[in-house]
């Protein structure tokens, strides 16, 4: 789960946490305030059947009073005597409930007791007396007792009602807080529900889409892996078919060579080396380095070693021959190029070679410490105008020239000590016995077993030291611009 | 008598190397406005053969627009690599800057 979606599980929890009690609370007390109401509507029924209970013993009262006034007849007495002993009690009663229910109801309770009384004493006593004269007088004022009795009576109902009025209208409206209550309830409670639905599939979405970018990340890291490790085994294949053509086996030059490519796996490079033998005892040999890496430079390299076989088998001048490549790679918009190509000359001892932009060979020879000979030439494939020289070294038997990359000098990014390195390398590699794989030795030499940053190729092509013996003179190199 | 051309100046410094090769590209472009250019590389501390392409681009632009080139380099390291590449024959080099403006000052336009 994340911040986004715990701050509004949280908001969620603190809301349902403030609406639970508050919606309980109210709903409590609203509960009390309509029991209440039923409870005070039940009294005011109670009341008001007691007021008409009494109105109908005072009712009874006066018919048993009036009967037997008009026929002396015991019999209407009846009703009066019980009517009279129900009266009291009643009016108590309707007294403690008017009371507990209405203000203003107790008077009139008085004054109907008081004037059913004046009634009792002024009324029906006289009527149950035989010797009472003018009947017709005390039969006035009975009437006039008994109406102001039922007045009372009525009044006092008519407050009840009016009361009961009021107390329907607490219930209903107490009713109705609870509906709206819940109402508010029910609707916020909703709107949470739809709030933290929303937010759910807002966050379900996210997530869906989280998973789709990951998922399309994932494919196209695949498809970018799966393109480039196509380009790499593309250029690895072009390369190692180019590199691995068989070096010569002569019977006067020793040959070896090596190619390690950088350590880095997004680096594919352009370097290359050949040694071809051709006729009149001469080996032509190349070596070079095609700018940047991948499928677009190991295509150039080929372009590049074909030209140089090509011009080479026209031209004997290894200058001319680079001239040939250099105006062959601008036809288009070929790579820059660094490359050394030459011949070495088995019957003379002579190596004749020219450089495009590249390091400079390495010659060691017997008895003499490890050289750099003269380069110079501008890289191929980058102006018209480039003029190539070539060089002779009048060699001996015995001497071994190295060719290399940049990448076997400029791994420490100071070229002077690369140099050092190198040459220190050779010497070391030429002095071991037997001397066999010297190429990779001398690559070893240098790295030993640091990590590659750049592609290296190194070859070397050795004078053997079978006929000594003729050219025993001639450790004298010499350098022709 | 032609005036002498105004000399623009790109200085490159620090360890040009192949990660770093589209400011150089960026950096080597060659403005409308000047006669000559001097390509200052004294404070440049290392540099592979990315550098000896541009370079050599670069000139080829400037020799299009007859803009005349001096570059001005002081490290013997990157000397080295300039003589491999057989620099030497495509610019004119200078170690020292006075030296450089000079040549490009007194070089017709």
């Amino acid at each position: 789960m994340n911040r986004q979606s715990m701050r509004s599980f949280a908001l969620t929890g603190v809301v349902l946490v403030l609406i639970i009690p508050t919606v309980i609370a109210g709903g409590l007390l609203e509960r009390r305030y309509v029991a209440r109401a039923f409870a005070a509507a039940e009294d005011l029924r109670i009341a008001r059947t007691t007021a008409f209970s009494a109105l109908r013993f005072q009712l009874d009262e006066e018919t048993g009073i009036r009967g037997y006034a008009a026929t002396h007849d015991r019999v209407f007495l009846q009703p009066y005597t019980e009517a009279l002993a129900a009266m009291g009690p009643t009016l108590e009663q309707i007294s403690d409930q008017v009371t507990k229910l209405h203000t203003g109801g107790g008077p009139l309770v008085s004054d109907a007791a008081a004037t059913n009384a004046t009634w009792l004493r002024t009324v029906a006593r006289p009527l149950l007396d035989p010797r009472t004269a003018n009947l017709n007088a005390v039969e006035r004022r009975g009437k006039t007792l008994v109406d102001h009795f039922r007045l009372d009576i009525a009044q006092l109902d008519d407050l009840s009602r009016r009361r009961q009025t009021e107390v329907d209208v607490e219930a209903q409206s107490a009713i109705d807080r609870i509906v709206l209550l819940m109402l508010g309830t029910a609707i916020v409670i909703v709107l949470i529900a739809a709030a933290a639905g929303f937010q759910q599939s807002r966050l379900a979405a996210r997530l869906e889409d989280q998973r789709l970018r990951a998922e399309a990340d994932e494919r196209s890291n695949l498809q970018l892996r799966a393109a480039y490790q196509t380009e790499k085994r593309i250029a690895d294949t072009l390369q190692g078919a180019f590199v691995q053509r068989p070096l010569p086996s002569h019977t006067t030059l020793r040959f070896s060579a090596t190619y390690v490519p950088a350590s880095e796996e997004s680096k594919v490079g352009g370097d290359w080396y050949d040694a071809v033998e051709l006729p009149e005892q001469r080996v032509l040999f190349s070596l070079g380095d095609v700018e940047g890496h991948g499928i677009e430079a190991a295509v150039t390299m080929n372009r590049t070693r074909q030209a140089l076989i090509s011009a080479a088998l026209i031209e004997l001048d290894p200058a001319a021959v680079l001239a040939r490549v250099n105006d062959e790679l601008l036809t288009d918009e070929a790579r820059m190029v660094t490359a050394v190509v030459g011949y070495a000359d088995a019957t003379s001892y002579e190596f004749v070679y020219a450089t495009a932009g590249h390091p400079p060979p390495v010659l060691l020879e017997p008895g003499r410490a490890a050289r750099l000979l003269v380069c110079g030439g501008l890289p191929l494939g980058i102006t018209p105008d480039a003029v190539y020289t070539v060089r002779r070294v009048q060699s001996v038997p015995g001497a071994l020239l190295v060719l290399y990359t940049d990448g076997a000098v400029e791994h420490s990014r100071d070229v002077l000590d690369g140099e050092s390195v190198l040459l220190a390398a050779i010497a070391a590699a030429a002095a071991e016995q037997p001397v066999a794989d010297l190429a990779a030795k001398i690559h070893e030499g240098i790295f030993a077993g640091r990590p590659v940053g750049d592609d290296v190729a190194i070859l070397t092509i050795g004078f053997g030291i079978g006929d000594l013996g003729r050219r025993s003179g001639g450790a004298v190199a010499k350098r022709v611009a | 008598m032609n005036p002498a051309p105004t000399i623009g100046v790109i200085a490159l410094s620090g360890e040009l190397d192949i990660g770093r090769r589209a400011e150089m590209q960026e950096a080597l472009r060659l403005p409308a406005a000047h006669g000559a250019m001097l390509i200052d590389l004294s404070a440049v501390v290392y540099a592979d053969s990315s550098i000896l392409a541009e370079l050599l681009r670069f000139r080829a632009e400037a020799d299009r627009r007859q803009v005349r080139l001096a570059l001005l380099i002081t490290s013997r390291q990157l000397s080295r690599l300039v003589e491999y590449a057989g620099l030497s024959e495509a610019f004119a080099i200078f170690d020292a800057r006075g030296a450089a403006l000079s040549y490009l000052g007194e070089t017709p336009a």
